[in-house]
C-alpha cells in the first residue's frame, strides 16, 4: 500500500537529526554564494580604463603625500640672495716702456717653379645600368636622410615640450593633495621597475599575458620580500619579470616607510 | 542558527579581505625596452688562431640574431676584459662586467681545428640570473663554420622563445642568371646559391617536401608545363604529372603524402590532389572559374587557393573532405598567391592596389587583415619560415626582381638574393 506523499516526507524528515535542515540550507547557500561572489556576477565592475601616461622623473624623491603637480617635473632651484661684493680700488700702474721695433728682414727671392705638364684624364667607363644603380642609391640615401631629419626635428620638439613642463610646473602628482614636493611611491616604483623590464614581443605567442607579484621595500628602498601571487603561464614572460625584479633590488632612493606593493604586469600597452 | 550566521559572516569577511590592508597597487602594462641587450663576443681560439673562422661565425650570428628582432647588440667597443676570456661555464664568466654594460644576455664561445675537423663550443648566458641558458659543441669541417653558426642561432631562438629558429633551413627560388629560368637553392641569408636544374626553359613554383630533401616544381622542359620532383642531394629527377595543359602550383600536404596542384586537363583550371606517384586521388574544385595557387592548412584538412569564380581573383578555402568552399578575402580587386603559416594562425597573400602588389596577412576566419609591405615595386609570392616568424617574398622594382626576407609583422626587410639575376618565386624549406 503506498503512503501519501505528506506522510512519507514526514517519515523521511523524522530520520534526520534536529537542526540538520538548517545546516543543509546554510551549506547550500554558501556553496551558491561563494562562486557568485568570486565571479563578480552580482556586482558591476566597470571596464578597466587605460590610465593617462606621465613620464616619471626618477631624480625626484618618492614621498607619501605628494603635492599637486607633475611627476616628470624637475625640482625648482631655490634663488639664493648674495651680498654684492665691494668694488676693488683702482690700482695706478706705471706705464711700461715700449718694446723696441724689430729690424725688417731681407725678403727672400723665390724662383717660380716650372708648371707640370698636363696629364690626360682617362674617360670613366661606367655602364648605364651601373649609373642607374648609383642614382637609385643616391635617391635612397637622400630619402633616408630626409626621414632622419624629420625624426630629429620631432624629437627636439618633444624634448622642448618636456623641458617646458619641467620648468613651469611643480613636482608632484596630477591628483596629489598633499604638501610634499616629490612623486608618489607607486609612480616611482612603477617607473623604476618598468625601466628594468626587458621583453621582446617576438618571444611571446600572445600579448594576452598577466602576472601579479607582491613586493615589500623597506624605508631604505631595499627589496626585502618578493613573491609571485599569480604567474602568467608563459615561461619567457615570467622569467623576464623575475629579471626585472632582481634588477630592482635597490631603488636608489629612500621611502619614508616600509611599503608593500601589489604589482600587476601585463602587455596592454603593446596590444593593438 | 546563531552558529550558522557566524560562519557565514566569517566566510564573507574572508572573501572580501583578499588584498592586504595598506598595499599599494601598481599596474605595469609594457616593458621599458622591447629588445634584450645582447653582448655577442668574438669566439676565441682554443688552439691555433684562425681569425677568419671567428669572423665568419660572428658575422652569421650577428645577422641572424639581428633579424630575429629579439635583441639589441651591445657595442663591442665597450666590452671589458671578460670578452677576452673563454668562459665556457657560468662560474668562469664575470657577470658583473656584463651587467655594468647593461647586457642581459651574453654569447661566448671558442673554436679549434684539429685533424681537418672544426670544433666549436658555443654558450648563451643569462647575465641577471648568472646562469647558462644553452650550450652546444659542434663538430664539422672548417668550411662549415657558417652552418654551425646558423645552427647555434636556431638554438638561441629556442632558448629565448621556446621555438627553434629557421636559420639553418633553405630557400629555393627561380633565377634567370644563366639566361633561362632555372631552380636554385640558397641558405636563409642568401649565401652559397647552387643551381639545381638545367632545363634550359622555364621553371616555376618550387615547393619543398616536408619529409625528405626534395622539391617539386613546374617546368616547360618538354614544351608543356609539367610537374617534376627532384631529390636535392642525389640529383634524381622524375616527371610526376604531364597531363595535357597545366600542371602548376604543386604543394605538398603537411604529411608529405599528397600534392595539391592545378590541372587543366578538362579544359578548365581546377584543383586536384595527387599521390606522390602522380596519380589523381581527388578533385577538389569543380567550377567554371579558374582555380590556382593552392596552399595547405597545417592540419592538412583545408586548402586555400585563388579563384575568379565571382569575377575578380580572390582567396578561397576548400575543405578537403567535404569540398565546401568559403570565401576568405573580400577587399581589393586582385588577391593572389596565398600561403598558410605553419602554425595555422595566418594566411599571407599578395593584393594589387593602385597598380602594384603588396603582401598582406589575414586570419583563416577572415578577420584581422594587415598590410605588411609598402612603397614602390611589386611584392608577391610570400612563403613562411618553418617557425612562422618570417616571410620570404619576391620584389620586382625598377626592372629587377630579387628575394627579400621580413619578420611576420612586416619589419626587418632585407634583400637576400645577390644582384645580377631576376630572382622570384621563393619557397622556404622545413627544418633542415
Amino acid at each position: 500500500m503506498n503512503l501519501p506523499k505528506k506522510q512519507s516526507w514526514r517519515r523521511l524528515h523524522s530520520r534526520f537529526e534536529p537542526g540538520f535542515k538548517r545546516m543543509l540550507l546554510l551549506s547550500v547557500a554558501i556553496h551558491f554564494l561563494v562562486p557568485v561572489l568570486y565571479t563578480g556576477v552580482l556586482y558591476f565592475s566597470p571596464p578597466r580604463e587605460k590610465p593617462p601616461v606621465y613620464r616619471v622623473n626618477l631624480v625626484n624623491k618618492p614621498v607619501k603625500n605628494p603635492q599637486a603637480g607633475r611627476p616628470e617635473a624637475s625640482p625648482k632651484k631655490k634663488k639664493t640672495v648674495t651680498k654684492a661684493k665691494p668694488k676693488p680700488k683702482p690700482v695706478v700702474k706705471s706705464k711700461p716702456k715700449p718694446a723696441p721695433k724689430p729690424k725688417p728682414e731681407a725678403k727672400k727671392v723665390v724662383k717660380p717653379k716650372p708648371k707640370p705638364e698636363p696629364v690626360a684624364k682617362p674617360e670613366p667607363t661606367i655602364s648605364k645600368a651601373q649609373e642607374q644603380d648609383f642614382q637609385q642609391k643616391i635617391e635612397a640615401m637622400r630619402r633616408e636622410k630626409e626621414r632622419e631629419d624629420r625624426l630629429a626635428a620631432l624629437r627636439a620638439e618633444l624634448e622642448k615640450e618636456r623641458e617646458k613642463i619641467a620648468a613651469e610646473t611643480p613636482v608632484g602628482e596630477v591628483t596629489g593633495k598633499g604638501d610634499e614636493e616629490g612623486i608618489a611611491y607607486a609612480s616611482f616604483v612603477k617607473a623604476f621597475i618598468t625601466e628594468q623590464w626587458r621583453l621582446s614581443k617576438y618571444q611571446l605567442p600572445s600579448l594576452n599575458l598577466e602576472a601579479e607579484w607582491k613586493l615589500i621595500y623597506n624605508a631604505e628602498g631595499q627589496l626585502i620580500h618578493k613573491k609571485v601571487v599569480s604567474g602568467s603561464g608563459n615561461k619567457m614572460f615570467d622569467d623576464s619579470l623575475l629579471r626585472a625584479i632582481m634588477k630592482s633590488q635597490n631603488l636608489g632612493r629612500e621611502l619614508e616607510e616600509q611599503t608593500e606593493f601589489e604589482v600587476t604586469f601585463n602587455l596592454r600597452e603593446m596590444q593593438n | 542558527m546563531i552558529i550558522g550566521r557566524k560562519v557565514l559572516l566569517l566566510l564573507l569577511t574572508l572573501l572580501f579581505s583578499v588584498s592586504s590592508a595598506g598595499a599599494v597597487k601598481i599596474e605595469i602594462s609594457a616593458p621599458g625596452e622591447q629588445e634584450i641587450p645582447l653582448a655577442l663576443t668574438s669566439f676565441l681560439p682554443m688552439g691555433t688562431a684562425q681569425p677568419e673562422i671567428a669572423a665568419e661565425i660572428n658575422a652569421v650570428l650577428q645577422a641572424d640574431l639581428g633579424l630575429s628582432g629579439l635583441f639589441s647588440l651591445v657595442d663591442r667597443a665597450s666590452f671589458l676584459s671578460d670578452a677576452d676570456k673563454l668562459g665556457l661555464s657560468s662560474v668562469l664568466v664575470d657577470f658583473s662586467q656584463w651587467k655594468l654594460l647593461g647586457a642581459e644576455a651574453v654569447i661566448k664561445g671558442g673554436y679549434r681545428v684539429e685533424g681537418g675537423r672544426l670544433i666549436v663550443e658555443a654558450r648563451l648566458f643569462d647575465v641577471i640570473s648568472r646562469r647558462m641558458l644553452t650550450g652546444r659543441r659542434y663538430i664539422g669541417k672548417p668550411e662549415e663554420a657558417r652552418r654551425i653558426a646558423h645552427t647555434f642561432a636556431d638554438q638561441v631562438m629556442l632558448s629565448m622563445t621556446g621555438t627553434k629558429g629557421p636559420f639553418s633551413s633553405r630557400i629555393a627560388y627561380i633565377s634567370n642568371r644563366t639566361g633561362k629560368k632555372e631552380l636554385y637553392l640558397m641558405e636563409v641569408d642568401g649565401h652559397a646559391p647552387i643551381r639545381l636544374t638545367n632545363h634550359r626553359g622555364i621553371v616555376l613554383n618550387p615547393d619543398f617536401s616536408p619529409v625528405g630533401k626534395e622539391l617539386i616544381f613546374t617546368s616547360y622542359k618538354k614544351g608543356n608545363p609539367d610537374l617534376y620532383r627532384k631529390e636535392i642531394y642525389a640529383g634524381r629527377e622524375a616527371r610526376l604529372s604531364h597531363r595535357q595543359g597545366l600542371n602548376i602550383g604543386g604543394r605538398y600536404s603537411p604529411d608529405g603524402r599528397e600534392i595539391a596542384v592545378t590541372l587543366s586537363k578538362d579544359k578548365n583550371s581546377e584543383l586536384y590532389l595527387l599521390g606522390t606517384d602522380g596519380t589523381i586521388h581527388k578533385r577538389l574544385t569543380n567550377h567554371w572559374g579558374i582555380d590556382v595557387d593552392p596552399s595547405w592548412s597545417p592540419a592538412g584538412d583545408k586548402v586555400a587557393f585563388v579563384s575568379d569564380r565571382r569575377g575578380n581573383p580572390h582567396v578561397y578555402i576548400v575543405d578537403v573532405d567535404s569540398l565546401e568552399v568559403k570565401r576568405l578575402t573580400f577587399d581589393g580587386k586582385y588577391n593572389a598567391t596565398p600561403a598558410w603559416s605553419p602554425n595555422g594562425e595566418r594566411i599571407a597573400f599578395a593584393r594589387m592596389e593602385n597598380g602594384s602588389f603588396d603582401i598582406y596577412t589575414i586570419k583563416p576566419d577572415g578577420s584581422d587583415e594587415r598590410r605588411l609591405t609598402f612603397g614602390s615595386g611589386n611584392k608577391e609570392h610570400p612563403r613562411w619560415s618553418p617557425d612562422s616568424r618570417f616571410l620570404v617574398y619576391s620584389l620586382d622594382r625598377d626592372g629587377e626582381k630579387a628575394i627579400y626576407l621580413m619578420r611576420a609583422d612586416g619589419t626587418g626587410n632585407r634583400r637576400i638574393s645577390a644582384a645580377g639575376g631576376d630572382d622570384s618565386h621563393p619557397a622556404w624549406s622545413g627544418y633542415w
